[in-house]
């Protein structure tokens, strides 16, 4: 494998749910790719699809309601998509990390820290209690927890809502992944632990050499962390860019309307600009294009045929989805 | 590595039980009732005055003395040297059976609440229908099928038990399941096996240690009433129960031979009940809160 070849590559990936007495997609026609090394952050509202996205990489979409009905998902080569559960637990936790929103419910309570930590280790890595007991103080001290060695034992309970986010980070980490997907992890912390969490992420990225994809819906978080950046709305990509181009060109119109709605200290705005209407139910998808319904400068091509995801002309990493900003040669799938 | 997950899980649960026994004055004087009795049981061939199955004829039926402080039986044995001979027999059936149906019921339990679905809907039915028998009627009929001995009477109680914990080892597992540190369990690619064994046992194990200390209470019972009905151990061995049905046969001539084995089984169950009652009342809202 040549050096950027990206460790993960999603090839139109579709995830359906059952609702009602249908199955509808959640994420429709989703592709990208990360290289080792790189972040790439998803931004959207609550319920864009962005979330089902990394629970369909874990393969942890619950099958009850749920599956992955077409697509590939490529890791390190391999398609995750249709591989078994057990070949795919070798790889959660070992190659493919999670962390989760909620640092104050995502450790179990019975179980000290330390134990949580090193259970991965001896999972993944058949290290005996000693040696994934060293291990994981190891990585106390690289997740910035104070007095590692006398927190050891401690129960969850008795750590800050930043303290657990580092454990949870610590053990996502245990067995240095290929890949960390990182879904909203600062989003229930303070502001300065916030930044604290995001800083080390980007250092334990940068000295692992691990790609990572950030979940986010927090536009700030997104310019500080990522490298690229994916906008996602109602399931679809609307819009990809390397971070810089996508703040200094926002092109779709949500994208537009997304930074406009950052509340500003240094402009003198009179209330904040929310974007009208919600986000469309996932049985109720509009025809055209599914922003269309809500998007200021909607024409009558919006409604009638989807717009496809376009390379902008000049730097060909910028895409977007939009019959009025980036046309498409060809007419979409209608 | 699941071993110690148990110790940390269980000196968790421990430590729960700990605090809800500091809290709560009535299971403090049950736990101490308790394992005084326990202590007298396990040091009967020490304490005990006469051999319990030591027969003198010239004192039978006869009522407290210095001698003999509770009385004597129908063939002039010693009544407290029986009670506490019978103490240790009784202590063995209801631990091991109750044990045992610990282990089957939580795991049965646990199962069925964590896979869930069409399994744990048969499971429960199942369950269910083990409930519809009273469980003295279910000793009878199985006493009564596999014969009467001190490995079928502990068969018997077990067999009644199961349903019980089964029930009490479901419930919070389902709650816990869906927990957020279980789908991060799943994130970290952990089995089935394991998250069950590791991070959902440790959570609900004191809920299932204060169902089993109610439960002993009712194996004592059931124990008793099968030896009363003479479906027990069999004689001349010293049981509680046994030594109920003697007095009762001879209860116009000596009152002592049936109410002193029916002080006995009423303390066990009286501070085994005050027991679980305290630790359940002092443990259910904060498992129920979570963390």
């Amino acid at each position: 494998m040549t050096a950027d070849a990206p460790i993960i590559a999603i090839e139109n990936l579709v995830t359906e749910f059952r609702t009602g007495g249908g199955w509808h997609p959640a994420v429709r026609d989703v592709s990208f790719a990360v290289q080792r090394n790189e972040t790439l952050a998803i931004v959207g509202e609550s319920g864009c699809g962005k979330s089902v996205t990394a629970l369909s990489i874990m393969g942890l979409v619950p099958p009850a309601n749920g599956r992955v009905a077409s697509g590939h998902i490529r890791f390190a080569g391999r398609d995750l998509v249709g591989l078994d559960e057990e070949e795919m637990r070798k790889l959660r936790g070992d190659r493919i990390s999670m962390i989760f929103q909620e640092p104050m419910t995502s450790l179990n309570p019975v179980l000290t820290v330390g134990f949580q930590i090193a259970e991965a280790l001896h999972y993944h890595r058949d290290m005996g209690r000693r040696e994934a007991d060293a291990s994981a103080l190891e990585l106390f001290d690289q997740v910035k927890i104070p007095s590692a060695r006398q927190r050891f034992a401690d129960y969850p309970h008795q750590f800050s809502g930043g303290m657990r986010q580092r454990v949870m980070i610590a053990m996502a980490l245990a067995c240095r992944p290929e890949l960390l997907l990182a879904d909203e992890p600062t989003t229930a912390l303070d502001v300065t632990i916030q930044a604290q969490v995001l800083s080390l992420l980007a250092e334990l990225k940068a000295a692992y050499g691990m790609a990572m994809i950030f979940i986010t819906h927090n536009l700030g978080v997104v310019a500080s962390i990522a490298d690229r950046v994916a906008v996602m709305y109602a399931g679809e990509i609307v819009e990809t860019a390397p971070v810089n181009e996508l703040f200094a060109r926002p092109t779709h119109p949500y994208t537009e309307l997304l930074l406009r709605s950052i509340p500003r200290v240094d402009r003198d705005t009179v209330g904040l600009s929310a974007i009208a209407g919600q986000v469309p139910s996932i049985g109720a998808m509009p025809s055209g294009c599914r922003f269309a319904p809500r998007c200021p400068l909607r024409e009558e091509i919006c409604t009638r045929r989807d717009p496809l995801l376009v390379k902008l002309s000049d730097p060909g990493d910028h895409q977007v989805r939009c019959w009025l900003r980036a046309p498409s040669s060809e007419a979409g799938h209608g | 590595m699941s071993t110690l997950a148990l110790r940390h899980g269980s000196s968790y649960a421990l430590q729960q039980l700990a605090r809800a026994f500091n809290a709560n004055a009535t299971s403090w004087i049950g736990l101490v009732t308790f394992l005084a009795i326990v202590a007298l049981a396990l040091l009967a061939p020490l304490i005990s005055p006469y051999d319990p199955l030591d027969q003198d004829i010239l004192v039978r039926l006869e009522g407290p003395s210095a001698a003999h402080w509770f009385g004597t039986d129908s063939y002039g044995r010693d009544i407290l040297s029986r009670l506490l001979w019978g103490a240790r027999l009784s202590l063995v059936i209801s631990t091991v059976s109750i044990l045992t149906a610990m282990l089957i019921g939580g795991i049965i339990g646990i199962l069925a609440g964590y896979i869930g679905g069409r399994f744990d809907m048969i499971v429960m039915q199942a369950m269910d229908v083990l409930l519809s028998f009273p469980s003295l009627i279910m000793g009878l009929m199985v006493v009564a099928m596999l014969g009467a001995s001190m490995g079928n009477l502990m068969i018997a109680i077990a067999l009644t038990a199961i349903a019980p914990f089964a029930r009490i080892a479901r419930a919070p597992t389902i709650l816990v399941k869906e927990r957020d540190y279980i789908e991060a369990c799943r994130a970290l690619g952990y089995s089935d096996l394991r998250i069950m064994a590791v991070h959902i046992l440790p959570n609900i194990i004191a809920e299932i240690l204060v169902m089993g200390s109610l439960w002993l209470a009712t194996a004592i019972r059931i124990e008793a009433s099968l030896s009363f009905i003479g479906l027990g151990v069999r004689p001349p061995t010293a049981t509680w129960g046994g030594m109920i049905r003697e007095g009762f046969e001879n209860i116009l001539d000596s009152a002592s031979l049936s109410v002193f084995p029916s002080l006995a089984i009423l303390l066990v169950v009286f501070s085994l009940n005050m027991l679980g009652d305290g630790l359940r009342d002092a443990i259910d809202p904060k498992l129920r809160g979570g963390e």
